[in-house]
């Protein structure tokens, strides 16, 4: 990885993480899917069809990593851009990389919940800066307090260490290091790629159940992937759930007008 | 004659929103600035020849405020209209703040559970279907989920802000009186459940490697992960998936910590794996 590369990818990191310059839908729920993710990095460093593959297996695990509520699990760009990149100087095949993206994901999520938790506070000053706006009844000060303010701090505290870490795999990187990695450690760690995937699902359920009879609904959907298998996709199971959730929604609206006459 | 924001200063609220909404999140006002800086340009049009009154518009908005951003672009587009009738002496400081405060909660959890946590996942496992499929072709996946997701989310965004300016508060009270947003997060949220089942049992993995051979031969006899999954298949994924919802829903675990039991438990089945000799 040349440092010019090594640029590109960190700051695709602070593009991706949550609250940069693009904002949330182009940037975190965006570049910062392990999907796309995976795409950007497999175009910088040249080895696309690679870096997919290493994508699908975060996306999998992290399918479920949302960021409801400012309630940060895991900084996905962190992990993810770093995972894959690291991979990808490392290794050349599918079997060595995909011990290392978790290795380098590990590290990576976590360095980016520090730097996440940093900017949450240090953010906080940017409101002195706002309030003294608002005394002088001046708008342009809140667009220097969030974005001026904001964005320097958040691309701080993102490209720079993501760049630092960066060069470091760069520097390391070429040695033989894959001959000691020994096989129960990726064997460990596929398994808990496999395990993490619960994680997501299980916040995400979290989201979703309101009331007792969501556990059988969700149950449905469960046992329809799990016992036909063979038969049936998870898209034939979207598309079955539309249309179960759409003559819901026309049963109990046709009912509702029923009682309380046109509302 | 009334006092009005301008379609342009609209315009620019909007786009303030969906592009910086996230900008500054702290924890002491979370998108309290962000919100401030989208009502700037209103602010300026309904206010902009009393410093005084500027001055206190600012201070309204930046106090504490939360939402999940993309559908709660709603909440600024009422915020406006908000502000439009206060200037013309309709409505108090008082309401504006309390709607707001009222916004934060409905809006967190519609958000919530019809975008991010419904429409999100549905579009990737679309987006990581072609790319399996799709061979030498596969970047056509992010490459359609980088397209799909942000333009239709900005449509989305749009639609709702201006909702929330057209209806203001009374329409919106309507709305949610009449019962209709409650019928629509519940349709949502059951195509949303039925979707993570499946995708529940076709992802999470969790393998039992224990099984008996016979002394001489090496031969296995009993496959403990096939007995069970000729039982009840995937009961394993289904428990651990069931196991996290608990930690965290309900007994308020951190997702990093429930991180951290993931990883005992995998490095316990490695380990049973080893000793039982299936890997």
């Amino acid at each position: 990885m040349s440092i010019f590369q090594a640029v590109l990818v960190a700051l695709f990191v602070y593009l991706g993480s949550i609250g940069s310059i693009v904002g949330n839908t182009i940037g975190w729920y965006n570049l910062g899917r392990p999907l796309v993710a995976s795409f950007i990095v497999g175009l910088i460093l040249g080895n696309v069809p690679l870096a997919l593959e290493l994508g699908l297996l975060l996306q999998l695990a992290y399918l479920g990593s949302v960021t409801p509520g400012g309630a940060m699990a895991w900084d996905l760009s962190y992990a993810s851009y770093i995972g894959i990149a690291g991979a990808l100087v490392f290794a050349t095949d599918f079997a060595t990389a995909q011990g290392f993206v978790w290795i380098f994901a590990g590290i990576g999520g976590a360095i980016g919940v520090a730097m996440w938790n940093l900017s949450y506070a240090l953010n906080i000053f940017l409101n002195r800066i706002a309030q003294k706006g608002a005394d002088e009844a001046n708008p342009k000060k809140m667009f220097l307090a969030n974005v001026v303010g904001g964005q320097t701090i958040g691309f701080v505290l993102r490209f720079v260490p993501a760049l630092i870490i960066l060069l470091t795999i760069s520097a390391t990187g070429g040695t033989n290091v894959a001959d000691y990695i020994p096989t129960w450690l990726t064997q460990g760690l596929t398994i808990f790629g496999g395990m993490m995937a619960a994680l997501g699902m299980g916040i995400l359920l979290s989201f979703l159940v309101k009331k007792k009879v969501h556990f059988a609904i969700f149950m449905f959907g469960f046992i329809l992937m799990a016992y036909f298998s063979a038969q049936i996709t998870v898209l034939a199971v979207a598309v079955i759930a539309s249309i179960i959730a759409f003559i819901y929604y026309t049963i109990v609206d046709g009912q509702k007008k029923q009682l309380g006459g046109n509302r | 004659m009334p006092k009005k924001i301008s379609e342009k200063s609209l315009k620019k609220a909007f786009l303030t929103w969906f592009f910086w909404n996230g900008c500054s999140q702290q924890a002491e006002s979370m998108l309290g600035m962000a919100f401030a800086q989208t009502m700037a340009p209103a602010i300026n049009d309904l206010y902009g020849d009393s410093k005084e009154e500027t001055s206190k518009a600012l201070k309204r908005h930046l106090t504490l405020f939360n939402t999940e951003q993309q559908v709660g672009a709603i909440c600024p587009g009422i915020a406006c209209a908000l502000e439009e009738q206060r200037a013309n002496g309709l409505v108090s400081d008082e309401t504006i703040n309390s709607v707001k405060v009222a916004l934060i909660g409905p809006t967190s959890a519609i958000g919530d559970s019809m975008w991010v946590a419904t429409i999100i996942p549905i579009l990737l496992t679309i987006a990581m279907a072609i790319t399996k499929s799709a061979g030498s072709l596969g970047w056509l996946g992010p490459v359609i989920y980088m397209i799909a997701y942000p333009v239709g989310t900005f449509f989305l965004s749009n639609f709702m802000f201006k909702l929330g300016y057209k209806s203001g508060l009374e329409g919106i009270s309507k709305f949610m009186e009449s019962g209709r947003l409650d019928l629509i997060t519940e349709s949502l949220s059951i195509l949303g459940l039925i979707v993570i089942g499946a995708l529940t049992a076709s992802y999470v993995s969790v393998p039992f490697p224990v099984q008996i051979t016979s002394i001489e031969g090496g031969n296995v006899l009993v496959n403990f992960e096939s007995l069970l999954n000729g039982i009840f298949p995937k009961l394993l994924p289904l428990i651990l998936t069931l196991v996290v919802y608990r930690l965290f829903g309900k007994k308020k675990w951190s997702p990093m910590l429930i991180m951290g039991l993931i990883l005992v438990l995998a490095a316990v089945l490695t380990g049973l794996g080893y000793i039982f000799g299936v890997y």
